[in-house]
């Protein structure tokens, strides 16, 4: 299994929009993040001067994940499977020795491997940022603890390891890229974004809303100290709540990636590779 | 068929079918047998079924209903997987990755030393481009990328649907006498074509696909069938006549003022006699044997079997 994985990072480590992906991903979190808010007025955001300095490092960027991270890791999901009926590759690959299924788990091995430098990378460009802001403000740097980063971090990895599954699922059944990517980003866009906003006003979409991706990261990222206010405001992205116990959102990630893969694999499976 | 099969078979099938929605049957009732050690030429028209049949011994198409197995398991087994070579229809490798990369990542999913990887380069002549984007590629240059892969694993058991696509007519030589190289040494070769020169010249034994049957099998001489006599003689219809009332002759027709004749070739001289001796001026008496080319549309077209 493991010469399965190190094949599959080959693919993707040698890939083009992997890196551009991880090089876009990492400079507008950043930037959106900390530079465009800061340059606006500090003290005009959510939460202050404070927002943008190495104390708040986990919750300011944990909360651009639910939303603008996740659409990143859908694309990469989708690449990672949606690609292959593209190139016809799949063929290629069902005919070396492992059953399809290795081939799978091996394909998502390596998407759960690649998802770990997208969030270091943001969180190391948003600590020099924060670090930066820091020294400009004459602020003291404050880090937060290693336990926290270590929660964040997590976190940030398995809200998009849920949005890559969704887009290893719509990369799976579309059996392409542009219609699974258009599918998903509407899914992310209108289907969360609208059902989310209606929610506040119709209370019999509060239940279907706790299942959505958004709710639950955004349960998260509020968790780990991301400014509610900032969730609230952040655009085409933003979540109003109401936002359910942290244990009780990383169950339902959990639960909604196995449901993704699962469904994903089993369509891999049964499906002929004409 | 999880469990096959005749001793001595490296394919058998027995009642293969795929259908498509309720309309289309792209194979029906297959019954296909390969032999270990032999070069089998698979042979048909473009859509009679060799493709999806291809797809159905290598597990990539479930069968609507009948049985298959491969080396004793069924298509798409690890254990049958890990002694077969496949290149179906236009090979696919990642375009932004070399052609050496490409058979890396190969090598790595079917379990074989990279080292394979530069022996098959070499055996394909690519070596000097393996370090090239496989896009960059030429389609022959790709043919013999899909062939490297298929012989990475050193496999009992190679399929080759249509391997000399796209490549010039030095190349289609070269890939044949490939192919025949390959078929040494106690290899299987199924060779996929719509081309019947590729087949005549490098099977063993053919098989000819029509509507998803199989319509006639066997060595292409059995195929072209015995050979027969054609005549140009003055008076036609008196030597039709004569010659038709000839023992061992099984049938005369006439066409563009000659005759031609079912029968051994070795009456030819008594044919002649006879002719001369009734005062029939003979022009030409040769034997004709059917291309395999003629065969083929006769069995494509017809569905009569002209043995």
């Amino acid at each position: 299994m493991t010469r399965h994985i190190t094949a599959e990072l080959l693919v993707l480590r040698k890939r083009a929009a992997t890196w551009i992906l991880l090089g876009i991903w990492t400079l507008l979190g950043t930037f959106f993040a900390y530079v465009v808010p800061y340059a606006l007025d500090p003290e005009d955001a959510p939460a202050g001067l404070v927002q943008f300095l190495p104390e708040s490092l986990a919750g300011t960027l944990i909360s651009g994940f639910p939303f603008f991270g996740g659409v990143f890791a859908l694309m990469l999901g989708v690449f990672a499977l949606g690609s292959e009926y593209g190139w016809d590759t799949l063929k290629t690959l069902f005919t070396q020795r492992p059953g399809r299924l290795r081939v799978f788990a091996a394909k998502l091995a390596a998407l759960g491997i690649v998802l770990i430098p997208f969030v270091l990378a943001l969180f190391a460009a948003g600590a020099v940022a924060s670090f930066v802001i820091a020294q400009i403000e004459d602020a003291p740097v404050s880090w937060p603890s290693a336990w926290l980063l270590i929660r964040a971090i997590a976190a940030g990895w398995l809200i998009l390891a849920v949005w890559a599954a969704l887009g290893v699922l719509l990369g799976v059944i579309t059996r392409g890229t542009s219609l699974a990517i258009g599918v998903g980003i509407l899914y992310a866009l209108v289907i969360e974004g609208l059902l989310s906003a209606f929610a506040d006003g119709v209370s019999a979409l509060e239940p279907l809303t706790g299942a959505f991706l958004r709710a639950n990261g955004y349960s998260i990222a509020a968790a780990l100290g991301a400014p509610v206010a900032s969730i609230e405001s952040s655009g085409p992205g933003s979540f109003g709540g109401p936002f359910v116990d942290s244990a009780q959102a990383v169950a339902v990630l959990v639960a909604l990636a196995a449901g993704f893969v699962v469904l994903s694999g089993l369509l891999l499976r049964r499906r002929d590779v004409a | 068929m999880s469990d096959p099969t005749t001793p001595g078979l490296v394919i058998e099938t027995r009642g293969l079918t795929k259908r498509y929605g309720d309309d289309v049957v792209a194979v029906d009732g297959l019954e296909l047998c390969v032999r270990r050690g032999e070069v089998y030429g698979f042979l048909g028209p473009n859509g009679a079924g060799k493709t999806t049949t291809l797809r159905m011994l290598l597990g990539l198409v479930r069968p609507t209903s009948g049985r298959a197995a491969v080396f004793g398991a069924p298509p798409g087994s690890p254990q049958g997987l890990a002694r077969i070579g496949a290149m179906v229809e236009a090979p696919a490798f990642y375009p932004y990755l070399s052609g050496r990369d490409n058979l890396r990542v190969l090598a790595r999913y079917a379990g074989v030393s990279e080292a394979r990887v530069e022996a098959v380069l070499g055996e394909v002549g690519l070596s000097d481009r393996a370090a090239h984007r496989s896009a960059t590629y030429s389609l022959g240059m790709k043919q013999r990328l899909g062939v490297a892969a298929a012989l990475l694993k050193d496999p009992e058991l190679l399929i080759l649907d249509e391997p000399t696509n796209g490549l010039d007519p030095a190349g289609m030589a070269e890939m044949r006498a490939f192919i025949r190289s390959l078929g040494e040494g106690g290899r299987t070769v199924v060779l996929s074509s719509h081309l019947m020169g590729e087949i005549e010249q490098v099977s063993d034994r053919v098989g000819v696909i029509r509507d998803g049957s199989l319509i006639a099998e066997g060595t292409v001489e059995e195929l072209r069938g015995r050979a027969g006599l054609r005549v140009r003689a003055e008076p036609l219809a008196e030597a039709a006549r004569l010659v038709g009332a000839l023992p061992h002759v099984d049938g005369v027709t006439s066409a563009g003022g000659l005759l031609e004749v079912a029968v051994d070739t070795a009456q030819a001289p008594a044919i002649n006699r006879v002719l001369v001796q009734a005062g029939i001026a003979v022009s030409e008496l040769y034997a004709q044997k059917a291309s395999l080319e003629d065969v083929f549309l006769e069995l494509t077209t017809t569905g009569g079997d002209p043995r």
